[in-house]
């Protein structure tokens, strides 16, 4: 059994997806022993409760067709919302998405709806990512692989999608760009940072050849940032503003073919290694997963679709909220945005670090960071492309900066293998400096921030 | 005998063999010989040996030192079937002349210079065999980029620094992205079932010394671009030529170290290699294919024509730009190494393909490191001596795009092993890299005019 939990990275690789469901179980019941543990304010997103276990025997014979059929719908649909959406504790932060429109409608106070469409995105996105591991289990590896790829990072991608609709480019750059800073820096140092605290005696090992392809990719994504920025600061461009959109878009398109390779070579070498291991695995019939396929594609859209309505309330009240905060749209942006959205994720790789499976945890942070470098933004790009935005790579000279100084800065981290509670206290004091940057930084592009003249 | 050259030798001959599986582009490897060579080799030891004779019997001299010219001519000129292209050097002399159409000259010029350049690069290595591995590798040390260094100077003596600038930091990036992504990812294909694994020390020093050239051009540019220098324009050129002088005492000291530590290193892997080789009854077989002499001359004649072919490049370089639509820039940077490299390319893939690693790395990287620490800094001396005013300043995009190429490439290069998805990172990378010089306007460039010559 510790072969298939080694075995299950996360919810990001492309991975042996018939064991994630008994891994996920399994982590249930260890996290009994969590619940001391007075780290974290919100519960791990994989904490289910007793009664769920017993109920997973049932799915399969709920969906025979009879004469007692429509009863049995009935039940299934009830088991299946009871599954979906009463098992888990965060799922309580979902009364905020409707307290979110409500308020909108009723006040159109800004900074609640902002607040509020927030707090409720949280288990949607978590649930999200639950249904797509869910649905996972069903495909094979290939199409698992690509779900967990393209899903993984939905929210984002949703919330950037509505914000290049309403023509906020700089929201959109901005928030893809916290996400990877919060994702490299924050998530990853408190990974490190707890791993390293509960197991003291020794330093955790992680596996070097994955991190340094990452690091790699991490690295590249730079790259396709770097140069239209430069161009644009140098003002060394052929054709002012044509030419670093035209760049941006055949940058990305280099990107996205890179990702692709990327998958397909992840996917070629971990089908090796699965298939070295199963000779030695004992895998019971327990991996059914919770819910049936069907179920899990209709969930999928029900979620996504409830994901969209939230972010648009969210992205038409950052500007508001941002004047009523009296906080810079940029610290939103990069800040806060994506620390609330990748909340699940999070907490996630926290405990999965105290429990010494640091690959797993290294997973979820770097692999989200290359996702989103390697796919999101390039993805974004060509969308904005369809729509007729101009969204081009130059995040501006401050930004992609910042972008390449953490870059190395991790990817120097990453290639030793090891992690220690040090090495993730200086990640997580490294996004500190990043944040607090950011707290000071006025984006000369963005429509709303001016400079304050007058000090306040 | 030199183990370094047994080594190379013996690689030559194990090309000779396989030379019928191999289905590579349109250019031939440089060290591939047709099955005719293998007479003609034996042929050319005897004329060796003839030719030696010959210098002690001067009365039926005459006859034997011709066969000797021709066999030799025979030897360099005919045998590589990349010395098709050698006609378009004349041609392009011949254009010139008749109707001074610039994209045309500095085409032809282009596709006369490969041919040229891959036989300096034979005759340099015929001439290594010689001299001892110390002047050998000095050899390979100084002539491995000669003709870039050629092209160079000639374009400094016609004042276009910015050229010089720019055709050698392209010659560094296609070095170090297109010609190793594509020996990684040809060899990652050709053998997918393990990665391919390469020396780690040397891979870092190589890293180690990229880096600090890096650093010698990041400074000037700093400097220039923050207007924080002291005396505004000559500072930089006086920072630039101390910290020529600093890389090149650098990269002599690099040649030492790596002569002394190589002469340890060799002595095991010559033995192992002559009893894992099948031709270790070719000992005898390591004369090298023509005289000593022969490859001095030789040396000296492919430099010339160079020096004239790349006289007529340089002065159509800025017609080509305007009659094909292209900047300059682009030009210097990505067609004028892309194509003047196409050999050591070709060589580079030909050996990651037979799992020698080593070997394309130390082309293409070790190709990169020359340049930056010698051919650029010796670029700044030469032009200090013709008292033009070449600096390291290569202004903020270039140096920027070095910078961030050197870190990607050392961080791939430190792990030792290499498979086909690093390979098509790095040309990705490089097609990055075009893509942005294709946009790029230099600035600094449209100032410039070409002094004009005689």
């Amino acid at each position: 059994m510790d072969d298939q939990k080694s075995n299950h990275h996360n919810n990001k690789s492309i991975d042996l997806d018939d064991s994630p469901p008994f891994v996920r179980i399994h982590s249930h019941a260890e996290i009994g022993s969590s619940e001391e543990r007075a780290v974290l304010e919100l519960e791990d997103e994989r904490l289910n409760s007793c009664d769920s276990i017993t109920r997973k025997k049932h799915p399969f014979k709920e969906t025979s067709s009879s004469d007692i059929c429509h009863m049995k719908c009935k039940n299934s649909l009830w088991n299946s919302i009871k599954i979906v959406i009463f098992s888990s504790k965060l799922n309580i932060l979902m009364v905020f998405g409707p307290a979110a429109i409500i308020v909108h409608k009723t006040t159109g106070y800004h900074g609640m709806v902002f607040l509020l469409s927030l707090l409720g995105i949280i288990p949607l996105a978590e649930r999200l990512g639950y249904a797509t591991e869910q649905l996972a289990s069903f495909t094979g590896p290939t199409v698992g692989g690509l779900l967990n790829a393209t899903f993984g990072n939905a929210t984002e991608l949703i919330i950037s999608i509505f914000a290049l609709r309403n023509g906020m480019i700089r929201v959109v750059q901005q928030s893809l760009l916290g996400s990877i800073l919060s994702n490299m820096l924050l998530v990853l140092g408190c990974a490190f940072f707890s791993g390293g605290l509960v197991i003291m005696k020794r330093e955790q090992v992680f596996n070097k050849a994955a991190a340094g392809v990452n690091s790699g990719l991490l690295l590249m994504s730079v790259m396709g940032l770097l140069f239209p920025a430069v161009l644009h600061s140098t003002r060394t461009e052929l054709h002012f503003g044509k030419s670093e959109l035209a760049l941006s878009r055949f940058s990305s398109c280099v990107m996205l073919f890179a990702y692709a390779a990327f998958l397909y070579f992840q996917l070629r070498s971990s089908k090796k290694l699965y298939d070295m291991e199963s000779k030695t695995e004992t895998s019971d019939d327990d991996e059914a997963p919770e819910i049936s396929m069907w179920e899990a594609i209709v969930w999928l859209s029900i979620l996504t679709t409830w994901i969209a309505v939230l972010s648009e309330y969210l992205v038409d009240a950052i500007e508001g909220a941002s004047t009523a905060l009296k906080i810079p749209v940029a610290f939103i942006s990069v800040v806060l945005l994506p620390i609330v959205g990748n909340a699940a994720e999070h907490a996630g790789a926290i405990m999965f670090a105290m429990k010494d499976k640091l690959d797993i945890s290294l997973g979820v942070a770097i692999g989200s960071s290359t996702q989103i470098a390697m796919f999101g933004i390039p993805f974004c790009v060509i969308i904005a492309w369809i729509m007729g935005q101009p969204m081009d790579l130059n995040f501006q000279l401050f930004e992609t900066a910042t972008l390449f100084l953490t870059v190395i800065v991790v990817a120097f981290m990453l290639q030793e293998g090891t992690s220690n509670y040090f090495k993730g206290l200086m990640l997580i004091l490294c996004y500190l400096i990043v944040a607090a940057s950011f707290f000071v930084h006025v984006d000369l592009d963005s429509v709303v921030d001016k400079p304050h003249k007058n000090g306040e | 005998m030199d183990y370094k050259l047994q080594v190379r030798v013996q690689s030559h001959l194990e090309q000779m063999g396989s030379l019928d599986d191999r289905s590579m582009g349109d250019l031939d490897d440089e060290c591939l010989y047709s099955a005719e060579m293998d007479a003609q080799k034996t042929q050319s030891t005897d004329s060796n040996e003839q030719v030696s004779l010959s210098s002690s019997l001067p009365v039926a001299g005459n006859k034997m030192i011709r066969n000797g010219v021709y066999k030799s001519i025979k030897t360099v000129v005919f045998s590589n079937k990349l010395n098709l292209l050698m006609p378009f050097g004349p041609l392009a002399i011949l254009v010139h002349k008749m109707t001074a159409h610039n994209g045309w000259v500095f085409f032809l010029s282009l596709l006369g210079i490969t041919p040229l350049a891959e036989r300096l690069g034979y005759a340099t290595e015929q001439l290594a065999f010689y001299t001892g591995p110390t002047v050998g590798g000095l050899l390979n040390a100084t002539f491995g980029n000669a003709t870039e260094l050629i092209i160079s100077i000639y374009a400094l003596k016609s004042g276009m620094i910015r050229v010089v600038q720019l055709s050698l930091l392209g010659s560094i990036l296609s070095n170090m992205l297109l010609v190793l992504g594509c020996a990684f990812f040809c060899g990652g294909l050709v053998y997918p079932g393990k990665e391919q694994a390469f020396s780690k020390a040397t891979a870092v020093v190589n890293s180690g010394l990229l880096l600090m050239a890096v650093m010698g051009l990041l400074f000037p540019a700093v400097l220039y671009y923050t207007h924080t220098e002291r005396h505004a324009g000559k500072s930089e050129l006086a920072l630039s030529r101390f910290s020529s002088c600093i890389m090149l005492l650098a990269y002599a000291a690099y040649l030492v170290f790596q002569l002394k530590s190589q002469k340890d290193l060799y002595v095991p892997i010559g033995e192992e290699g002559s009893q894992n080789e099948q031709n270790a009854n070719d000992d005898d077989d390591e004369a090298p294919e023509i005289s000593k002499w022969e490859s001095i001359i030789w040396l000296a004649i492919m430099t010339a024509w160079i020096s004239i072919l790349s006289d007529y490049l340089v002065d159509a370089m800025q017609g080509a730009s305007e009659a094909w639509g292209v900047p300059i820039s682009f030009i210097s940077v990505i067609l004028l190494p892309i194509i003047g490299n196409a050999a050591e390319h070709a060589s580079a893939i030909m050996f990651a393909m037979k799992n020698k690693l080593d070997i394309s790395l130390g082309v293409a990287i070790g190709s990169s490191t020359q340049i930056s620490m010698f051919g650029i800094p010796f670029c700044v001396v030469i032009g200090w001596m013709m008292g033009q005013e070449m600096d390291l300043n290569f202004q903020l995009f270039e140096t920027a795009t070095l910078f961030i190429t050197v870190i990607v490439v050392a961080f791939f290069l430190q792990e030792g092993t290499s498979n086909y998805f690093k390979g098509l990172m790095l040309i990705l990378c490089y097609l990055i890299v075009a893509a942005s010089f294709f946009v790029h306007e230099d600035t600094s460039s449209s100032g410039e005019s070409k002094q004009p010559k005689t």
